[in-house]
């Protein structure tokens, strides 16, 4: 070591204790917090805030109404003044913003402070208030859950719908059938629902059928325009030789008998439009259509709530209108509110009363964000302030802990691991640290963990082999991924089900592979050196022309192509009818709250002790010689091209499996550019595992498909207490993965070893 | 030698005939009015050509495609989302919007070359990695950190969440919408007639200085003569003159910008700077040996690059047609359209002109514009030209990349050239 290193190491030691001593100051902090938050939340000051904030929010609607209606007011009255016109426009907002906020300035005085007489009645009407909205909500979450997730389901699969949801189709039929197709919401449980589902299903349906008319029409017109006088000829004809004469002009229309009246009272239209040198009709009427769907979508009154819901929302009202009451008697003019503004102000209280849990900082905060930070001052702020504080300061003290650690164990942990397995550990660890202290269930998350594996752990074997013979990172292993795709929309061309489907699928898509596979090494061992870069555009190539194959393979099992056009692969198939979850479930069970999903940890297993003692065998030696130095291989007597072709022969082949089993624990078979990332996660799973550019083993497969799938699933849990919507989950796996394979190039040059 | 010289040059330029093959097929399939094609074309061209030329430099320097101005187009949008954020209108907007950009580009660029530099010989997918790598930094940035840490104006926010709205209006209030092509229209024939002039009068001024033969000079004039003379047939001038439906016209200030782009391009060649590019590119080893700071160098080429992509990415937005910014998606494609598109020209991964990247964007928006109506034509489904169009876009990427592995493979075994030196130093 040299002096220089020595003493790089002994400053980060010293920065190790710094942060160790921050690290316990605020640990100490952190359990002052804690204490006081017992005293706090149960003490005065607490509701104190309560109090002020709801007065505050039932005013803050009234001020800002005033100042608007000052503003309205205001311009009523430039207008009126001659000079208007003189007057520009920025001019005019300027005076009328003036007199909006000295108007919020002027109401904000009178309601900010209203006086309270009867405090206790206030009070105790909160209290009531807060009460029933804590009890209440899990039902109406549920069932508005489960209309919502029904109507999203509905409308991105709105096409499939068109048939099922005909008027010839009775009720009850119609509703087994959303339960069929929908098993995962459990619509069943929600029967009081039926009808409202029903009528959805119908309605959207219609919808959809409706703007597919308008969108055929506008075709048709825009056809017809190119051609008027060709087309008015067609005034005189009768039905059938009309819908004939259609047909011979645009043949596409062939799959469109359903739309057969509405296309031909367009064409009608048109014709003796055209032949009576009218003018010719626009395409208003499409775009009439289009919005029509629009506006079901936007949709929420087929929610018809269950009797104990409905009993719940009598209770809320109730509640509501006590303290209102009392509001009411404090500020009388919010007596004189119009019903819009009745709504907002409802909302603005309950948002208050029930900022979504009693939890203390959620309580604290959101009283802050209602203006009652200056109900408390000096000593009982600071107190209130350190309390809601004490979770943020637990956690950066663990954080600052676990960096001094690091800091101080630096050269021995990433001498044994390397940088980028160091970190995403600890950051693992860190995020199981951190879901303890979101409530989230560490054995259900180990279970989804676990669930993860299967699904990708045989896509990320996939990497292996690659690896081992010297083509690197094999990006192009989508096209393994396409050939077992293959193998199982055949599949289901054929209705197979069960271990069967399951065992067809991966049989056929490993020997559709087979050749790809081999046509795809002899190319890469033209192109030493620069596999890489290669691979992923190949990769990428091939998924797009594929797309344009799922779209003209003549598929017609009317399970898997679009309905409508009576051709094409549909983009997202079920495969629930047939081999969904088959070997997660099987010999499935339960242990210390964990779900195991033993068949497919099995036959993980299986397939990486095949591939462990393959690399034991001559072939398989061979080929990690020619992976870790192709010169010496060569010179060793081994032939080096034919091992590369071994290598991605055999990688492309796991792949077409790896796909089958993980559309099985998926639930779903996606076509089209679904798979075009895969091979983006296989990669960065094994790099995160240990595995370089040009070593690959079998347990940096497996902890590399641990690490990164735990830390997503953790990760993705804790996001989304944190920051609500799904963005931050997303960002920190695309930023995990790139930055994992980037660090990889950085290590080795990139992938070219001669 | 004549023929074989000739079978040279279509085997080089194989992909720029497909391409031209394909244009013309499409054009006449998809049935599409030709005054349409051509306005549009000139459209897009004026939209993406200022990109295209962005990544000329990289390649002269040796370090492949450039699929890293994404990250330029980010600096852009950073710079287009405070203008907007602040409501600066109009010329004044773009130009602090480049402005923004100037700084940004360059210290990403800057971070990028070095980061590049680790990786010799892998820059085309480590600048395509990097790329999305900074597409997670730029989510979390408008998601997360715009709006809270950074406060913004309530018009550009996602009210009661955290982040910027999915799309931003350029038009109406915003006054971003044609700031650059609405200052001056002129009509295409003019334009062309005057490019045709100035053509003939540098050919002549420059043969008056000798500075080219007379046999040039001569060739020149005839192809000036040519261009002037088919636009002069009423037929063909019927296509872009008005006669059947609009005008073409061009947005001036855009073209001056996109040529003076074109002039920085050729002149910085012949700069200092410019020689270390050329040298850099064709051997780092004699390039080093030659006193030259090779990786500084690259981080230059990276660093203009990307500082143009950003800028070309702000032109872009603001033209005619586009009008909204898509928050998080407007940045996604443009790497790989652009890297596409001067592949089609006849650029390779080591070698690029202006006048490839100018066709390369011709080519490649000629079949972008036709190919949905030519596949509904011929499969009846438009859905195949979109897929069409993306696997057009990543097959030209990857032919072009197998061709250079090839041809270096070749020429390592014949030992004409010495390429080993390329980036192989780990």
């Amino acid at each position: 070591m040299s002096e220089q290193a020595k003493r790089s190491g002994g400053g980060r030691r010293r920065a190790a204790i710094v942060l160790f001593v921050l690290a316990a100051l605020l640990l100490i902090g952190a359990i002052c917090g804690y204490v006081l938050r017992g005293a706090a939340s149960s003490g005065a000051n607490l509701a104190d805030m309560r109090t002020s904030a709801v007065l505050h929010a039932a005013s803050e609607g009234l001020v800002e109404n005033i100042a608007q209606q000052a503003r309205a007011d205001k311009l009523k009255e430039l207008r009126a003044d001659k000079d208007f016109r003189k007057r520009g426009l920025d001019e005019v907002n300027a005076i009328c913003d003036a007199a909006r906020d000295e108007a919020r300035a002027e109401a904000e005085k009178m309601y900010s402070n209203p006086v309270v007489e009867d405090r206790a009645a206030l009070e105790s009407a909160i209290q009531a208030f807060e009460g029933v909205l804590a009890t209440s909500g899990t039902l109406s979450e549920k069932e508005r859950s489960a209309y919502a997730a029904l109507y999203v389901s509905l409308i991105e699969n709105v096409s499939d719908w068109t048939d099922l949801a005909g008027e010839n189709v009775d009720d009850d039929a119609v509703f087994t059938a959303l339960c069929d197709a929908e098993p995962d919401l459990n619509l069943a449980q929600n029967a009081h629902l039926k009808d409202g589902f029903v009528r959805m299903a119908r309605d959207l349906a219609a919808a959809e059928q409706e703007k597919e008319t308008a969108e055929l029409q506008k075709r048709l017109i825009d056809q017809m325009k190119g051609d008027v006088a060709d087309w008015s000829a067609f005034a005189d004809l009768e039905d059938e030789a009309l819908w004939s004469g259609l047909l011979e002009e645009m043949p596409e229309l062939q799959n469109s008998e359903a739309f057969k009246p509405a296309l031909m009272d367009a064409a009608k239209a048109f014709a003796a439009a055209a032949a009576a040198g009218e003018a010719l009709p626009e395409e208003a009427e499409a775009e009439q259509g289009a919005e029509t769907f629009n506006e079901t979508q936007a949709d929420y009154s087929y929610f018809t709530p269950s009797e104990a819901l409905a009993k719940e929302q009598a209770d809320n009202a109730e509640a509501y209108e006590a303290l209102k009451a009392q509001l009411v008697a404090i500020i009388p003019d919010l007596a004189g509110l119009s019903d819009k503004l009745q709504d907002t102000l409802r909302a603005n209280v309950e948002a208050v009363v029930w900022p979504g849990s009693l939890d203390f900082t959620t309580r604290y905060d959101a009283y802050v964000a209602h203006g009652a930070a200056s109900v408390l001052t000096g000593g009982a702020a600071f107190t209130m302030k350190l309390a809601s504080l004490a979770e943020a300061l637990l956690l950066a003290s663990i954080a600052l802990l676990l960096l001094g650690l690091v800091m101080y164990a630096w050269e021995p942990l990433t001498k044994r691991f390397g940088v980028p397995r160091t970190i995403i550990a600890l950051f693992f660890i860190y995020l199981c640290l951190l879901s303890e202290l979101y409530n989230i269930s560490v054995p259900m998350m180990l279970g989804n963990v676990l669930e993860r594996m299967t699904m990708y752990g045989v896509l990320v074997l996939a990497m292996m082999p690659g690896i081992q013979c010297g083509i690197g990172l094999n990006m192009g292993m989508t096209i393994g991924c396409i050939s077992g795709l293959l193998g199982i929309v055949f599949s289901l061309q054929f209705n197979m089900t069960g271990f069967p489907a399951l065992i067809f699928a991966c049989l056929s898509g490993a020997l559709i592979s087979l050749p790809l596979g081999w046509a795809y090494s002899k190319l890469l061992n033209r192109m030493k050196g620069n596999e890489m870069t290669i691979s992923t555009y190949v990769g990428f190539s091939f998924v797009s022309l594929m797309c344009i194959g799922w779209m003209l393979l003549p598929f017609n099992n009317p399970r898997i192509i679009w309905l409508l056009s009576g051709r094409g692969l549909r983009v997202t198939h079920s495969l629930l009818g047939s081999f969904a979850h088959l070997l997660d479930n099987f010999l499935a069970f339960k242990v210390l709250g964990v779900e195991v999903p033993t068949g497919g940890l099995l036959f993980l297993g299986l397939c990486c002790l095949l591939m462990w003692l393959f690399s034991r065998s001559r072939t398989g030696i061979a080929m990690t010689a020619v992976g870790s130095n192709a010169r010496f291989a060569e010179a060793s007597g081994i032939n080096v091209n034919h091992m590369r072709t071994v290598g991605t022969v055999l990688s492309t082949m796991i792949a077409a499996i790896g796909i089958v089993i993980y559309s099985q624990a998926f639930g779903y078979a996606q076509l089209y550019t679904a798979p075009r990332q895969l091979g983006f996660i296989a990669a960065s799973a094994i790099l995160i595992g240990g595995a370089t550019v040009s070593k690959a083993r079998v347990s940096h497969v497996l902890l590399g498909v641990f690490l990164f799938e735990g830390v997503l699933v953790f990760g993705q849990q804790i996001a989304n207490s944190v920051v609500a919507g799904g963005g931050l989950s997303e960002v920190m796996r695309i930023m995990i993965s790139n930055g994992i394979i980037l660090y990889a190039l950085t290590q080795s040059g990139g992938g070219s070893r001669e | 030698m004549n023929k074989n010289k000739a079978l040279a040059h279509i085997g080089k330029y194989a992909v720029t005939y497909l391409f031209i093959a394909l244009s013309v097929f499409f054009i006449i399939v998809s049935g599409l009015d030709i005054n349409y094609v051509a306005s549009q074309l000139l459209l897009r061209l004026n939209r993406n050509a200022f990109i295209v030329l962005a990544l000329i430099i990289p390649i002269i320097a040796g370090m492949g495609i450039n699929f890293a101005i994404t990250i330029g187009a980010m600096a852009a949008q950073i710079g287009l989302l405070l203008t907007i954020n602040w409501g600066v209108t109009g010329v004044p907007g773009i130009l602090l919007a480049a402005a923004i950009t100037l700084p940004l580009g360059a210290m990403f660029g800057f971070l990028i070359g070095k980061l590049l530099n680790k990786m010799k010989g892998q820059e085309t997918i480590g600048s395509l990695i990097l790329g999305y790598f900074a597409n997670g930094a730029y989510q979390l940035l408008f998601l997360f950190i715009f709006g809270t840490i950074i406060p913004l104006n309530d018009n550009v926010t996602i009210v009661g969440a955290s982040g910027v709205q999915n799309t931003l209006n350029l038009t109406g209030s915003v006054g971003l919408y044609t700031a650059i092509d609405g200052i001056a229209h002129i009509p295409f024939l003019t334009a062309l007639y005057a490019v045709a002039a100035v053509l003939a009068l540098s050919a002549v001024i420059q043969c008056a200085r000798k500075a080219i033969s007379a046999k040039r000079m001569i060739a020149t004039l005839v192809l000036a003569a040519v261009i002037a003379g088919v636009f002069s047939i009423p037929g063909v001038a019927a296509v872009v003159n008005g006669a059947h439906g609009r005008e073409v016209k061009l947005p001036l200030v855009t073209w001056l910008l996109i040529l003076a782009l074109c002039l920085f391009n050729s002149t910085i060649m012949r700069t200092r700077l410019g020689q270390k590019f050329r040298a850099v590119g064709q051997s780092q080893t004699v390039a080093n040996a030659s006193g030259i700071n090779v990786d500084r160098t690259r981080v230059i080429a990276i660093m203009i690059s990307t500082v143009l992509a950003g800028w070309g990415q702000i032109v872009f937005m603001q033209s005619e047609g586009i009008g909204t910014f898509q928050t998080y998606a407007a940045h996604e494609q443009v790497g790989l359209y652009a890297g596409a598109a001067i592949l089609v020209g006849g650029a390779s991964i080591d070698r690029a002109t202006n006048l490839q990247a100018l066709v390369g964007t011709f080519l490649f928006h000629s079949l972008f514009i036709t190919a949905q109506s030519a596949a509904s034509a011929l499969f009846g489904d438009s859905a195949v030209g979109e897929y069409f169009r993306a696997f057009l876009s990543y097959g030209v990427i990857a032919v072009a990349l197998i061709m250079y592995a090839w041809r270096g493979a070749k020429q390592k075994k014949e030992g004409q050239i010495n390429l080993s030196d390329r980036g192989k130093s780990g």
